[in-house]
């Protein structure tokens, strides 16, 4: 089960489709109105919300290309050039 | 501060370990094991985004404005979601087209245009003006504030009071020989330049670690993390604080700047020239950029993790931002940590020198490429051609760096780094709209492409620039203020009256607005020309067209040798080059006799000799270059003529093709006359394809092609003359070589007959087409013509022509074979009839010979007589006869000519008239052998042959046999039980002239049976070989003593025939049988 999953979400990254799906939400994120949401004046953490919330998903989706990296490194083309 | 000395010395031995790793890295690769080619590495370089403005400009911009300082790395992170596709792309072509630069790349898209590389390098030029300024500002500022001196101070200056160089002048020589020792030592702009590489990957190495070092040495050492620099900071200045962490509706440090710093940083990145030069032109391999896309934004993350904390570290220690741009320096030497500042100093300095390195190289290569070389190639090209175009590239390496200084001096002072890099931003976006809709729209056209270039920059250049240059030197505010004569709705800086954005949203909305606007109105208005919708076909289907082979749609008018192309290139990329390039693209295709590629392979070569000069001219270039010397020798590139009604560019067949195979079968099928057939596809031919001849000659037995069929008008002495097997002719030759032999323009023909003939029948292409099925010799050629079209035949066209005439060869080989069978049917026919004829003829001769023979034995008193004759064959050389003398007595005569063919019957008939003619007198057998024999012999000796002859003469009277005997079978007398054979001493008539018979008597009694015969009985053979033989025959005749003599015959033909069976007779059997009563 868990092994299919895997495969699963690797298929899933493989396609251009999910690339550009993600570069698109990624730019809903990071702009008006989304954005509001997090500019606000309160300090979780002693760090500001938005300074956080930009780090925080900054992180997440440089995570997100590491993952689609690995799935397209699977392709056999690229295979013994990494 | 920190002794100059060891600034100095720090920074030279930086220089001096950046030369030696660049250099290092040149070697490896000329030893071909490449130590950049890998995916860290390129990584690494791709961080040359990070310059010093990101290494001191970004804490300045969180300092003033605030959190907008992130966006600009936050964009690149965004496409690194697309590389994995966008990327890649523009990587694919690249090295498919031998893209030199960014200029190169989008001109290229839209048919190589002069034009627009040219103005792309403009706009980059102006564009990268305040990003290189901003890099040298940086070097010299950090170096003034770690030493507190505003020039290059060297200690020894002090004592000669030589005016010493301004350090941004002097930052930017030194950068200029780093970059044209490494950036260009060759020409070739599209080879992996390593050892500048290497440089920039250290480099991004140390701008890191120091910005790291720096940043972990403030927050963790004078400040006790990042949660303790926001609490003080949430304590002292609140409100600072939650300008500088949130955003505002308008302004500096809104939504709008965020989206449009954002927006600005995407495309920045990809198109600025120097990140388009190390991320495409520098990269080794495809999967590299998998690697890069989330290790880029790592280094990007880790590289601005302390920039916030270090600017409100800043605030806090200084009490206001005055000075932000150089808190990463300034504030380690507030803390009494020099050599954490100089560690600073190198970082920013790494920062600025891999940048302006970059950014020389690539805008040097364009400005060759674009401005200079479109000048150059108007020369006509020597030998000295690739010495000056290496030096002009590097005096524009030179060039742009010296104009970065210059606006430096005159800008440098009033504006933050962050806001001269953001110029730079606004001006490298123009290129967006072109580039990605050159990648994915195909609609998208040059002069769309042009327009919003020249638009987007007029907004930028009116917008941004022009105000900066202005604010700066503090001239013509009025312009700023008013607008151009006092024109308020052409402000600068609210164009068209809007206002509430800052600047940067300003400009980029403006110049997006336009640029877009112009390149999708025109794109759709205009149509593409040939050249750019073939090279919109390389850029949008790069990956679609891969592995699909394609046909030809283009000829070169005029055949060019290779040689010609290699003096061409050698030119221009020096004669080494250009022969390895050569022997490379040579290697695995197939030369002809001549020392040239196939006609149809020629716009290819055509295609590699322009690409591999783009690789050093630049695409436009190189396309000029091929143009005109196709042009001065006469030749140009032309589209095929369109047989079909559409160019088809795929394998595939088109339909017309199908339709006239279809029709050709057709032909072939319906019948069976060759000349109907060759006439009918002829016709079809001369129908479907504007022919204006077309003959078909078959080799015919005497191995002449002789003229088989023609259609179409004129060509008397092509239609009448039939062509031997000669190489001198182009029909010998097609047929002899057994491959299709054409010119698509007679005007080059070299053979002066065919040439003569061509001349005067207006003959401007033709073709030879030799007419074989799969793996058999020619039987002839199909031969074509046209009067008015040149470069009819294209490689598809020949091929279809190929496949007619082996549906032709098929056609004339079951003709062929058909008529060889009815030929064989009808000789065999005449044989049957010949030999019907002639047995008919011989069954007469039969019936004649038979009737030679006595129709009935005589009837003599007191003898019974019968005899028979059957022949073996029609006519037989047997012969018996009776002479009646008077009463009493009787001659008989048998003979038996040797064989049983006509001859020998012909001679028995003689053997007939001349005995009966002896016969007149009466003579007794041995005289008449004699007789016989003396007459005979002649025609006997002539005919080859011999007779056996018994001769025998019974007088009733005395009951007595005289007899002689010629060499036959003995004849047998039975008497009384028992038999004897009667013999008489004679040689076979024919052997000798003169012979003497003996004559011998034997008295007769009654009940005597005498039985004369020939060897035809004796010699009659059964399956196992045994003769008949004369006992048998005795045995079966002594049986028969009591019977009549007819009766006696029958048996004895029933005994033989049945001993025989079920062989036929072998030889001629006859008998006289005589019983005495």
């Amino acid at each position: 089960m868990k092994k299919r999953l895997k495969e699963l979400v690797i298929h899933r990254l493989k396609l251009k489709d999910t690339w550009v799906i993600c570069f698109v939400l990624g730019l809903v994120m990071m702009n008006y109105p989304f954005i509001s949401i997090f500019n606000k004046e309160v300090l979780p953490f002693g760090i500001p919300l938005l300074y956080l919330y930009l780090l925080v998903g900054w992180s997440f989706s440089i995570f997100i290309v590491y993952l689609f990296s690995r799935a397209a490194r699977r392709d056999s083309d690229t295979k013994g050039h990494l | 501060m920190l002794e100059v000395n060891w600034v100095w010395g720090t920074a030279l031995l930086y220089i001096a370990l950046l030369f030696l790793v660049a250099y290092y890295a040149d070697q490896r690769q000329k030893a071909g094991r490449s130590i950049t080619a890998n995916a860290w590495v390129y990584s690494l370089s791709i961080a040359v985004y990070a310059t010093s403005w990101t290494f001191y400009g970004s804490v300045g911009k969180a300092a003033t404005t605030g959190i907008d300082f992130l966006p600009v790395y936050l964009g690149p992170t965004l496409t690194a979601f697309t590389w994995w596709f966008l990327l890649k792309k523009m990587v694919r072509i690249s090295k498919e087209n031998n893209i030199t630069s960014i200029a190169d790349f989008i001109s290229s898209r839209y048919g190589s245009s002069q034009w627009l590389g040219a103005i792309i390098t403009v706009i980059t030029v102006m564009g990268v003006m305040p990003y290189i300024a901003l890099q040298l500002k940086a070097v010299s500022t950090s170096f003034t504030i770690i030493t507190g001196y505003h020039d290059f101070h060297l200690g020894f200056m002090e004592r000669v009071y030589i005016p010493s160089p301004h350090p941004g002048l002097f930052t930017a020589l030194l950068l200029a020989v780093f970059s044209v020792l490494f950036g260009a030592r060759h020409l070739t702009s599209t080879e992996r330049h390593d050892g500048l590489v290497a440089a920039i990957a250290l480099e991004s190495v140390v701008k890191l670690v120091a910005m790291l070092v720096v940043g972990a040495f403030i927050t963790y050492f004078a400040f006790d993390g990042m949660g303790d620099i926001f609490w003080r900071m949430f304590q002292k200045e609140p409100h600072t604080l939650s300008r500088l962490v949130t955003l505002d509706a308008t302004g500096e440090n809104s939504y709008a700047s965020m989206f449009s710093i954002l927006a600005l940083s995407m495309s920045a990145v990809m198109l600025l020239p120097r990140q388009f030069q190390v991320m495409v032109l520098e990269n080794a391999h495809e999967a590299h950029l998998n690697s890069a896309s989330w290790r880029f934004p790592a280094y990007m993350f880790l590289m601005n993790l302390f920039v916030m904390p270090i600017a409100l570290a800043g605030i806090l220690m200084t009490g206001s931002n005055n000075g932000a741009d150089y808190f990463v320096l300034t504030l380690p030497m507030r803390l009494d940590s020099p050599w954490i500042a100089l560690v600073a100093f190198l970082g920013g300095f790494s920062a600025s020198a891999g940048m302006v390195m970059v950014e020389s190289i690539a805008v040097s290569t364009m400005l060759l490429n674009h401005v200079l070389m479109p000048v150059v190639i108007r020369f006509r090209p020597q030998s000295w051609f690739p010495l000056l175009l290496i030096n002009l590239k590097r005096f524009g390496i030179v060039l742009v760096i010296l104009l970065g200084y210059l606006y430096q001096s005159a800008v440098g002072e009033s504006y933050m780094l962050a806001n001269m890099g953001l110029i730079s931003f606004s001006a490298a976006v123009q290129f967006a709209p072109a580039l990605i809709g050159g990648l994915y729209w195909p609609r998208g056209n040059k002069a769309g492409a042009i327009t919003g270039l020249l638009l987007g920059f007029a907004v930028w250049f009116y917008t941004l620039l022009l105000p900066s240059v202005l604010q700066a030197g503090g001239w013509q505010t009025d312009l700023l203020l008013y607008g151009p004569f006092g024109i308020g709705i052409l402000r600068p800086q609210a164009l068209f009256g809007l206002t509430g954005l800052d600047e940067f949203t300003h400009t980029l909305f403006w110049s997006m607005f336009m640029n877009i606007a112009a390149y999708l109105s025109l794109s759709i208005l205009l149509g593409q020309g040939e050249k750019e919708s073939e090279q919109m076909n390389r850029f949008v289907r790069v990956f679609s067209s891969e592995g699909t082979p394609q046909w030809e749609t283009k000829r070169l008018s005029k055949p060019v040798t290779i040689v010609q192309f290699v003096t061409l290139m050698s030119k221009f990329i020096g004669e080494q080059q250009a022969h390895a390039a050569i022997a490379d693209y040579l290697g695995e295709r197939e030369i002809d006799g001549k020392g040239g590629v196939s006609e149809f392979e020629l716009p290819n070569l055509k295609r590699f000799v322009e690409k591999t000069l783009a690789g050093s001219l630049g695409g436009a270039a190189a396309g000029a270059v091929v143009e005109s010397f196709l042009s001065d020798i006469g030749s140009r590139m032309e589209p095929v003529f369109d047989i079909f009604s559409t160019v088809r560019t795929s394998r595939d067949q088109s339909r017309e093709a199908l339709f006239v195979r279809l029709r050709a079968s057709e032909i072939m099928n319906r019948s069976l006359e060759l000349d109907i057939i060759m006439g009918d596809l002829l016709e079809l031919l001369l129908r479907e394809f504007k022919l204006d001849l077309a003959v078909i000659r078959l080799l015919n037995e005497e191995s002449v092609l002789k003229v088989r069929s023609y259609r179409g008008v004129g060509g008397e002495r092509i239609t009448a003359e039939d062509r031997i097997l000669e190489i001198d002719t182009h029909v010998g030759e097609a047929f002899l070589g057994r491959r299709t032999e054409f010119f698509n323009d007679t005007a080059f023909i070299t053979k002066p007959i065919a040439k003569e003939i061509f001349q005067k029948e207006g003959i401007k292409s033709f073709a030879h087409i030799p007419i074989a099925s799969e793996g058999s010799p020619p039987v002839g050629v199909l031969s074509v013509f046209s009067r008015s079209i040149i470069g009819l035949f294209t490689e598809q066209f020949v091929e279809l022509l190929e496949s007619l005439a082996g549906q032709l060869a098929q056609a004339v080989r079951i003709v062929e074979e058909r008529e060889a069978k009815e030929r064989e049917r009808r000789q065999k026919e005449a044989a049957l009839l010949e030999n019907a004829r002639v047995t008919r003829d011989l069954e007469l001769a039969k019936q004649i010979q038979l009737s030679l023979l006595p129709e009935s034995p005589p009837s003599l008193p007191g003898l019974h007589i019968a005899s028979r004759c059957v022949p073996a064959a029609h006519v037989g050389g047997d012969y018996y006869d009776f002479f009646h003398r008077g009463t009493g007595v009787m001659d008989v005569v048998m003979g038996d000519v040797s064989g049983h063919s006509v001859g020998a019957a012909l001679i028995m008939v003689e053997t007939r008239s001349v005995l009966r003619a002896q016969m007149q007198e009466s003579r007794s057998p041995k005289d008449l052998l004699k007789l016989l024999n003396e007459l005979l012999y002649d025609d006997l000796t002539g005919a080859e042959l011999f007779i056996t002859m018994f001769c025998a003469r019974y007088d009733d009277a005395k009951r007595a046999l005289t007899f002689a005997n010629a060499g036959h079978t003995r004849p047998i007398l039975f008497r009384g039980g028992s038999w004897q054979e009667l013999d008489a001493e004679g040689l076979i008539l024919g052997v000798e002239k003169n012979v003497v018979f003996e004559e011998r008597h034997t008295p007769l009694e009654p009940g005597d049976l005498l039985f004369i015969y020939t060897d035809g009985i004796i010699e009659a053979e059964n399956d196992a070989g045994d003769f008949f033989g004369v006992d048998r025959l005795c045995r079966l005749l002594s049986g028969l003593l009591k019977e009549e003599p007819e009766v006696v015959i029958e048996r004895v033909l029933t005994e033989v025939g049945t001993h025989a069976w079920p062989q036929p007779l072998q030889d001629d059997i006859s008998m006289v049988v005589m019983k005495v009563a």
